[in-house]
């Protein structure tokens, strides 16, 4: 037998696709990108245009109620994840609700459950800014349960695991966080999506960082940087140099944290992400202080203090003005560290931040004002409002 | 390469984007992954629909797609438990080192189809099924009536015959031999 014969040649065995398929992909193709260009301004605008109390009846506007809408409220809701996460929620409840009320033949079922999908987790991302975990997961359940019959659809599903795994990771389920990342990391690789897995990647180091296993930690990071600058992903670089950076700083090794954060804070800037430039200040800050320049320290402190606040992140604000006040008291300046607690506890109160902050900060006040608190006394409150923002119903208990 | 990230397109765009990698998506599901025909044209047709809304996010169209479609036919068979193929047939084969040397190495799939019309016919089918449609060695056995070591022995001949013509692009491909039972059969 000529095994000839057997091969069937690339012409023969083309398979020409179903007219009315190809019919039904360019009608959903051109309509998507018709409906992305006439949206985005208009978007913008009745957001602008509509007080916020009134933004659930724009789920009522005929314009607001196609898939380009709801991916402009996607980018406003990415936008606002950072700086605003209440409007964040506000507008991801406005787009799951035009989402879920879409007609169920409005498009292609599997373009309906990506749109639906993508709704729900940004509405799970939005309740992770806020720290409400538990509505985060259930709102994340939704978003797989519409993926999950689609095999096409495993990438959008593991973009729903890999923010599922940061939910879990934040509120200290780590085992399970490390799962996903494992798993969506897989699915990224397999659909050649290199800028993904490697967030799956840097979530892996965030999660060693988070377990006080820094010298994995600063390793993980270490080894994404050359993946990073390879895809020209600068956002994910200036991050990795950070994390590098804030590893080194808790591990002493202070001149390396200091190159690392520079180079952070450049290519943050370089970016125009001001408040990743704040942070990344703030952290060189405190290494300037290890390193004993205590009155340099202060003063990039103040900087990166002010850079927050005018940029309404009280909170941020706060934990970095109790950076400050941490330097003052071991400086025993008692008076300068009263007035900058009484500071931060105005700045709460005003901005409406969760009551036990601003207990905890008063508590503060006072202990310096009794002198009776010490540098670890700043530190523990410190931790108590990073705790709080993970579990808002967190109880104080004063230590000193 | 993506969709819908241009203001405008030609007519007919989409439809040849479609068309594009329709072939390579049914060859994948129906060869590798033995889906029936008639289903894998819809998975095809999922995976095409599914990249729409991505379309800005995705840098490595092909390779997104070849995953998708992977996906969906694995999903598949979990659907249709009672018919699965074998898990081993699931399972990615080994990169294959001259692969990587030979037609990833290649700036795009145009010149490596440019490369693979230079070679003999059978060269070209065989070539085509391991790195175009993805089959593995036991599927291109089966589809040459040949054992997969044999298949291994054909994919790496011709793929060094492929690599001398990319390194000299004036040489001539020598004239195919005949090929006689006794040569071809392992």
């Amino acid at each position: 037998m000529n095994d000839e014969s057997n091969v069937v040649t690339f012409e023969r065995s083309r398979r020409r696709p179903d007219p009315a398929r190809v019919r039904e992909f360019a009608v959903t193709a051109r309509r998507l990108q018709a409906e992305r260009q006439s949206s985005s301004e208009l978007v913008e605008r009745l957001l602008r245009t509509t007080p916020r109390n009134e933004w659930p009846r724009l789920a009522e506007e005929p314009s607001m109620r196609n898939s380009g809408a709801l991916e402009k409220l996607a980018k406003e809701i990415s936008s606002r994840l950072e700086k605003n996460p209440q409007e964040a929620l506000a507008l991801s409840n406005l787009a799951t609700a035009i989402a879920e009320t879409l007609a169920f033949d409005a498009y292609p079922a599997i373009v309906l459950a990506q749109i639906r999908a993508q709704a729900w987790k940004d509405r799970g991302q939005a309740l992770r800014y806020l720290a409400r975990y538990r509505e985060a997961l259930e709102a994340l359940d939704r978003a797989e349960a519409l993926l999950v019959n689609f095999g096409s659809l495993m990438h959008d599903l593991a973009v729903v695991m890999y923010v599922r795994a940061i939910t879990l990771q934040e509120s200290g389920e780590f085992d399970e966080s490390r799962s996903l990342l494992n798993e969506s990391g897989l699915i990224f690789k397999e659909h050649g999506d290199v800028r993904r897995f490697m967030y799956c990647a840097v979530a892996e180091g965030m999660l060693e960082f988070r377990l006080g296993k820094l010298l994995a930690a600063r390793q993980a990071f270490t080894e994404l940087l050359g993946t990073a600058r390879s895809i020209q992903d600068r956002e994910t670089e200036a991050r990795l140099h950070n994390n590098i950076g804030q590893c080194a700083s808790r591990l002493g090794e202070l001149e390396n944290a200091t190159i690392h954060l520079t180079h952070a804070m450049t290519l943050f800037d370089s970016l125009g992400l001001e408040t990743d430039v704040l942070r990344a200040e703030q952290a060189a800050a405190l290494v300037t202080l290890r390193k004993g320049d205590i009155r340099r320290g202060l003063a990039e402190l103040r900087e990166a203090r002010s850079g927050f606040l005018s940029h309404g992140m009280i909170e941020e604000a706060g934990l970095c003005g109790l950076d400050i006040v941490g330097a003052l008291v071991e400086e025993d300046k008692a008076a300068e560290a009263v007035e900058l607690a009484a500071s931060i506890v105005e700045e709460f109160s005003d901005a409406g931040l969760n009551r036990r902050a601003v207990t905890a900060v008063e508590y503060l006040r006072e202990a310096i004002r009794a002198r009776r608190a010490t540098r670890a006394t700043v530190t523990s409150i410190a931790d108590y409002l990073g705790a709080l923002q993970r579990n808002p119903n967190l109880e104080f208990v004063a230590t000193a | 390469m993506s969709v819908l990230t241009t203001d405008h397109f030609d007519e007919g765009h989409f439809e040849a984007i479609y068309e594009q990698y329709f072939d390579l998506l049914l060859q994948i599901a129906v060869y590798k992954f033995k889906v029936p025909d008639f289903e894998a044209d819809a998975l095809v047709h999922d995976v095409l629909l599914g990249y729409l809304r991505k379309a800005d996010s995705i840098i490595d169209l092909r390779s997104w797609l070849i995953g998708a479609i992977c996906y969906a036919s694995r999903h598949y068979w979990r659907l249709n438990k009672g018919h699965a193929s074998t898990d081993d047939e699931n399972q990615p084969d080994p990169p294959d080192p001259m692969l990587v040397s030979v037609l990833d190495s290649l700036p795009d799939q145009i010149a490596a189809r440019e490369l693979m019309s230079r070679l003999p016919l059978r060269a070209q089918q065989i070539l085509h099924m391991r790195f175009f449609e993805g089959c593995s060695m036991i599927e291109i056995g089966e589809r040459l009536g040949v054992r997969s070591k044999y298949a291994q022995k054909l994919v790496a001949k011709y793929l060094k015959r492929a690599a001398d013509l990319s390194q000299d692009p004036k040489k001539k491909t020598p004239k195919k031999k005949p090929a006689t039972k006794t040569k071809e059969t392992p």
